[in-house]
């Protein structure tokens, strides 16, 4: 089905569903914000064809990057699973009694970052921490899964969620800049932080925009919640019939970096996730 | 470089892809926290000498030519190709690090250079740039594992001219050898070094505690491991561990020589012996009371440098202190310490190699770091530390007693043997 035949046939049904639970929302005055349901446009030429490349990132870019990262990581994993085993020990002294559980220390409280820089490790804690937080706010945007109140406008964090990803993100970029950091860092490491930077900010707008303003973002948690139920649901239906209003570019745009991210995610540094406790792991046994 | 030369680097490079390297070079977030970690970079603050900035060099390789990145988008990672600028850099990192591992212990990941540094070397050993000294004195050691039969009588004569320098250490249990060698049946094999520096005190020692043991007709120190050359490294292991299994010791004790003790004890695989370094022999001996200690035989304030090899990367760190403290009282930690201690700047084959402004100046920071210890004497348990620091300490006017840890024990033995 093309994009536009996606627009016209599910306009009808996905938009008058918005405009109810926009206005259910709206009844139990929880929701300051409600999205501006308006009728479908049909476009033509290039607008058509920004509609369908819009479609295209909202909805099959996101199957395809969840599949990119998963396959990626599955075959990063396989690699390295597959490698033969160091010949020796790697192990550094004085040992520990319980290796796994010092390996398990060194990655999830960083000592050594601690010890050396501990503005650094602030950063970095609070950084962590933050993209677990974002993790689960966006977990809360599915339908079936409700840790803040459905009817509240808020999501995880009220916005503190944004500033505890976008405040450190900023911070490392500077960081690149300083001393010998400057001289050992490739244009990978400033590109992925850039990623990031915009990634969060144009997060930040939307989450800020529902929480800090009186009127709210033009767009609001229940309509990313019906958007979510889309993708969850494998519906394939327009998103547009959901997320109405002007700002939907930015959203756009939010979605596409989110992708970029997840894709590349296997390939870059940001394996660190995931071999940050087996690097320790050899050190400790 | 041409393609089959190319090709050849690339199969090489992948013989070194284990679980563990794929990790080192795939995680590096380049967050820096190594780079002062390096006692090369802490006296010479230029980037090449940091950790991050050694690994970047194989790393870039790696991207270049096993990651999609390197075919697609080399600008990203800033990769590099296999030709003389790259093989030089790689000379450089490889060559400018002791392989001490102690940016391992300040790497968040734990990421091990001196691993890395081993596919620069067999990248080099792959186009002929290898240190030709390292690949000489290797082939010697491995030819010596071929004729020492035909060379065992000498060897048995120079060491009867030690004998009594022996004596006057340690008088020897009735009944036995002085310097006895290749002795079947025999508890402890003792492997030394080439000089009867090494063979002298060790022996002074395993004679005051009685031991039954014997000497091996071969010398510790692997040159292979240094050059990076893993089946030389083998090879080189290989005489002392078929000398000692066809004794059939139920020990090999290395001599002050942090590498070969290393290499022994974790890299020469499975054996029907143990293996220790002589600094846990000793250790041994005193808590079980086999030989006893003077006190007060050392004039002044000692210190003690923990040798890399020996402490952070085989776990002899109390040992030394334990035999110090029976040594004497006026004992004063160097700071950092233990397994944080700095290298002393000789190792990964640099002292054979000779290198010598680059070893003075590379390791200004362990002169100040001695310096600052305000110690008479200074004593370490490993040959190639010893030498480094005996020429540090002229180089940089440190006025201190360079000693090794077995010596001062040999030196303090009390008559009687055992308390």
């Amino acid at each position: 089905m093309d994009p536009q035949s996606v627009t016209q046939t599910t306009a009808a049904l996905a938009g008058a569903a918005v405009a109810a639970t926009s206005a259910a929302s709206t009844a139990a005055g929880t929701v300051a914000a409600v999205s501006g349901a308006t009728p479908a446009v049909v476009h033509t030429g290039f607008s058509l064809f920004m509609d369908g490349l819009y479609y295209f990132v909202m909805v099959p870019m996101v199957y395809l990057a969840i599949l990119i990262l998963a396959a990626g990581i599955v075959i990063k994993i396989a690699s390295i699973v597959s490698a033969p085993p160091p010949p020796y020990s790697l192990k550094t002294y004085p040992a520990r009694r319980r290796p796994i559980l010092a390996a398990m220390g060194d990655t999830f409280g960083m000592p050594v970052i601690r010890k050396k820089d501990p503005l650094f490790w602030l950063f970095l804690m609070w950084f962590h921490a933050g993209l677990i937080l974002l993790a689960i706010g966006h977990l809360d945007l599915f339908p079936a899964v409700n840790i803040m109140d459905p009817a509240s406008r808020h999501m995880v964090g009220a916005g503190a969620v944004g500033v505890s990803v976008t405040v450190p993100a900023f911070y490392f970029l500077l960081r690149r800049f300083k001393g010998q950091n400057r001289h050992i860092s490739v244009p990978a490491d400033y590109l992925l932080l850039l990623l990031l930077i915009f990634l969060f900010l144009l997060g930040d707008m939307i989450s800020w925009g529902n929480s800090w303003t009186a009127n709210g973002f033009v767009m609001t948690k229940a309509d990313f919640k019906q958007y979510f139920g889309i993708l969850a649901a494998f519906s394939f239906a327009d998103p547009r019939t959901v997320l109405q209003g002007s700002h939907y570019h930015f959203v756009v745009l939010h979605v596409f970096l989110a992708e970029l991210f997840m894709m590349i995610l296997p390939f870059s540094k940001i394996v660190h996730t995931f071999f940050s406790l087996p690097l320790n792991a050899l050190r400790r046994r | 470089m041409d393609i089959p030369t190319t090709m050849h680097l690339k199969r090489l490079f992948e013989t070194r892809l284990n679980k563990a390297m794929r990790l080192y070079l795939d995680t590096c977030a380049r967050c820096g926290l190594c780079v002062d970690a390096c006692h090369v970079y802490a006296s010479m603050p230029e980037t090449k000498y940091t950790p991050v900035g050694r690994a970047e060099v194989i790393r870039k390789l790696f991207k270049r030519y096993f990651k999609l990145q390197g075919k697609f988008a080399p600008w990203l990672g800033e990769t590099i190709p296999f030709d003389d600028i790259g093989l030089d850099k790689s000379y450089e990192a490889a060559f400018s690090c002791t392989g001490c591992r102690r940016c391992v212990m300040h790497c968040p990941f734990g990421i091990d250079t001196q691993q890395i540094m081993g596919i620069a070397k067999l990248l080099l050993i792959g186009v002929e740039r290898q240190p030709q000294l390292l690949e000489m004195l290797s082939d010697m050691s491995i030819a010596k594992g071929q004729t020492y039969l035909e060379s065992g009588e000498n060897f048995r004569e120079a060491l009867r001219n030690l004998e009594p320098e022996v004596e006057a250490l340690a008088p020897t249990p009735p009944g036995r050898p002085t310097l006895p060698i290749g002795l079947e049946g025999a508890d402890i094999m003792s492997v030394g070094l080439s000089g009867k520096h090494s063979i002298i005190p060790a022996a002074a020692v395993m004679n005051a505690a009685k031991e039954n043991w014997t000497l091996s007709y071969f010398e510790a120190v692997n040159f292979g491991a240094w050059l990076g050359d893993g089946t030389k490294q083998q090879k080189i292991t290989q005489r002392i561990v078929d000398e000692a299994e066809r004794l059939g010791v139920k020990e090999v004790v290395v001599v002050e020589c942090g590498t070969a003790t290393r290499v022994m004890k974790f890299q020469s695989g499975r054996h029907s012996f143990k293996v220790l370094s002589i600094v846990e022999l000793i250790a041994r001996y005193l808590d079980q009371k086999r030989i006893r200690l003077l006190p007060d035989t050392i004039p002044g304030t000692l210190t003690y440098h923990d040798p890399c090899q020996l402490a952070r990367n085989s776990g002899v760190i109390e040992e030394p202190r334990r035999i110090i403290a029976a040594l004497t009282r006026n004992f004063v930690e160097l700071t950092p310490t233990r397994e944080d201690n700095w290298c002393c700047g000789g190792g990964g084959g640099l002292i054979s190699l000779g290198e010598e402004a680059f070893r003075m100046k590379s390791s200004k920071v362990k002169a100040d770091q001695v310096k600052a210890a305000k110690a008479g004497m200074i004593c370490t348990a490993c040959e190639n530390c010893h030498t480094q620091l005996s020429e540090l300490n002229t180089h940089y006017g440190l006025d201190m007693e360079v000693q090794s840890l077995t010596n001062l024990v040999a030196r303090a033995l009390a008559r009687d043997g055992a308390a």
